[in-house]
């Protein structure tokens, strides 16, 4: 008779004893699978709103430079351009929570766009090599932010998906996982540019 | 873009010359192979009685034909050989030329290997590469270069009778494109055709999750754009800097129009197509006429679908520090 390892038992209780242990050992890979992945889904969702962060500071760092070479050619826009200088110092002072930095982020769109639109009444800034090789900066990084934005959208989708999908949401619900904002474009972005009135201001 | 009219005028002028002294030669080639191959048939006919008539020899018919049909084989190379050659830098030189006048074309040159591998479209190792067709050159202001490749890979195996048998699979047939891309960046990201997506939906996405081989799986917002591919890269954030939404789309249309498959990679601020075309672009036919303006204005085609890509893919917009 087969010696069993469990003393004291009648082989079929040991058998039995066998196949609840499986179970059980399935039952916590899968609980371990659950929550690793969980857990990794929270972290890409903040990494890819570091890499919005890291993007966003480097469009204020361009700040400083744009006011100086812009300045001496725009006497009539000192306005617009004081604004921008306190907004960056305002999102440069402190960490911003995630809702401050997006409300932050759409008023720094709006202000720069508003430089943007005022520079066209000024060929001999927009012909100014300084000025062109900033503009190019300034698009490269709106581009970046906009690619930064969509992996954030993409990871927070991800999560999301993770924390009401059966069977995740279980542990999701457990470990007090609850679904997270997509970085939105504020309503007033989304409205198609009219056209006519940005020449009537 | 020229029209047809400039087109048939530059046939004209630069083609039409040099073409009738090639259809005669292909001619006098079509003729000497007829010869040829008549003798050649005749003497394995008679080379297969022979055998029959020897009671040891296996199958004397088979044996015949594969020995005529290598000797054919060796004629064909041996009397194109040159005329292949002559009929390139004769017909499709000036037509590259015609598409633009910055590009060179080497008819014996291709796209060097480690190029090729840079890409890291395939993984596969390559045990023989060859090319030929090569252009290079600048499209305003976006340099580019693409060949014709054949990548192929062997496997050996061994029958019960010890008799060693290799076979060449293909890694890659097809046109490959290098053009330098108007965006930096410091990783890689590849565009495959996604098989296990189309098929298995939301289970071949997670399965493409762990495909080990390669970088981290890019979920991108575009429903049509992911069902035709699928996305791997180094960095998240870069991937989708790279491929905006509007490259996404004209990725997509780009691969309606051709109708094959399309592997995009992007690597050292460079942007690499491979195209598979199912079919040897370039080359002049045998046994019908050259003096056909269908078969030229097919080969203006060929050049403006690589050298189209530029204006496809948006390549010559530099708004970003990139120049």
């Amino acid at each position: 008779m087969p010696v069993s390892p469990i003393v004291g038992l009648r082989q079929e209780d040991v058998g039995m004893t066998w196949v609840l242990v499986a179970v059980g050992a399935v039952v916590l890979v899968v609980v371990f699978g659950v929550y690793n992945s969980l857990v990794g889904k929270k972290n890409a969702v903040e990494y890819a709103f570091a890499s919005i962060d890291a993007i966003l500071k480097k469009r204020f760092d361009l700040i400083p430079n744009l006011v100086a070479t812009v300045k001496q050619y725009m006497q009539h826009e000192r306005g617009t351009l004081e604004s921008i200088t306190a907004l960056r110092a305002k999102a440069m002072s402190g960490r911003l929570s995630s809702d401050e930095a997006t409300a932050m982020d759409g008023q720094f769109s709006r202000a720069l766009r508003g430089i943007m639109v005022a520079v066209e009444a000024y060929p001999e800034l927009k012909a100014s090599e300084n000025f062109q090789q900033l503009q190019r900066t300034l698009n490269e990084v709106e581009e970046q932010l906009s690619a930064a934005r969509r992996a954030f959208n993409a990871a927070v989708t991800d999560f999301n998906n993770a924390v009401e999908m059966f069977p995740t949401n279980l542990m999701a619900g457990l470990m007090g996982y609850r679904r997270r904002q997509l970085f939105e474009i504020p309503e007033t972005e989304r409205q198609t540019p009219n056209v006519g009135n940005l020449f009537n201001a | 873009m020229q029209s047809d009219a400039d087109f048939r005028a530059h046939l004209q002028a630069a083609v039409l010359p040099v073409l009738e002294p090639l259809e005669a030669r292909r001619k006098g080639i079509v003729r000497k192979l007829t010869a040829g191959s008549l003798a050649i048939g005749g003497a394995s006919l008679g080379l297969g009685g022979w055998l029959a008539g020897r009671a040891e020899a296996g199958a004397p018919l088979l044996v015949a034909l594969v020995v005529g049909a290598l000797l054919i084989a060796g004629l064909v190379a041996l009397l194109t050989h040159g005329f292949v050659q002559d009929f390139k830098n004769a017909v499709i030189a000036p037509i590259v030329a015609f598409v633009d006048p910055t590009l060179q074309y080497a008819p014996r040159g291709c796209i060097p290997q480690w190029e090729f591998q840079r890409s890291g479209l395939f993984k596969q190792g390559i045990d023989r590469y060859r090319g030929e067709d090569l252009v290079t050159g600048t499209l305003d202001k976006t340099a580019i270069r693409f060949s014709e490749l054949h990548a192929e890979y062997k496997t050996t195996s061994t029958d019960s009778k010890g008799r060693r048998r290799t076979q060449w699979h293909t890694i890659f047939r097809g046109l490959f494109f290098i053009a330098d891309f108007n965006k930096h960046f410091s990783g890689q990201t590849v565009v495959l055709p996604d098989a296990a997506q189309r098929f298995l939906g939301r289970l071949g996405q997670a399965l493409q999750n762990m495909n080990m081989a390669r970088d981290q799986l890019v979920k991108l917002e575009d429903p049509e754009f992911e069902k035709e591919f699928v996305v791997y890269g180094t960095d998240q954030v870069e991937a989708r800097y790279i491929l905006s939404t509007s490259l996404m789309r004209r990725i997509l249309e780009f691969k309606r129009k051709m109708r094959v498959s399309i592997h995009v990679a992007f690597v050292d601020s460079s942007i690499f197509l491979a195209i598979g075309t199912g079919r040897n672009l370039f080359e002049p036919r045998l046994f019908r006429t050259l003096l056909d303006e269908k078969l030229l204005s097919e080969f203006l085609n060929d050049v403006r679908m690589a050298t189209g890509i530029v204006e496809d893919l948006n390549l010559n917009t530099r708004v970003w520090t990139k120049e």
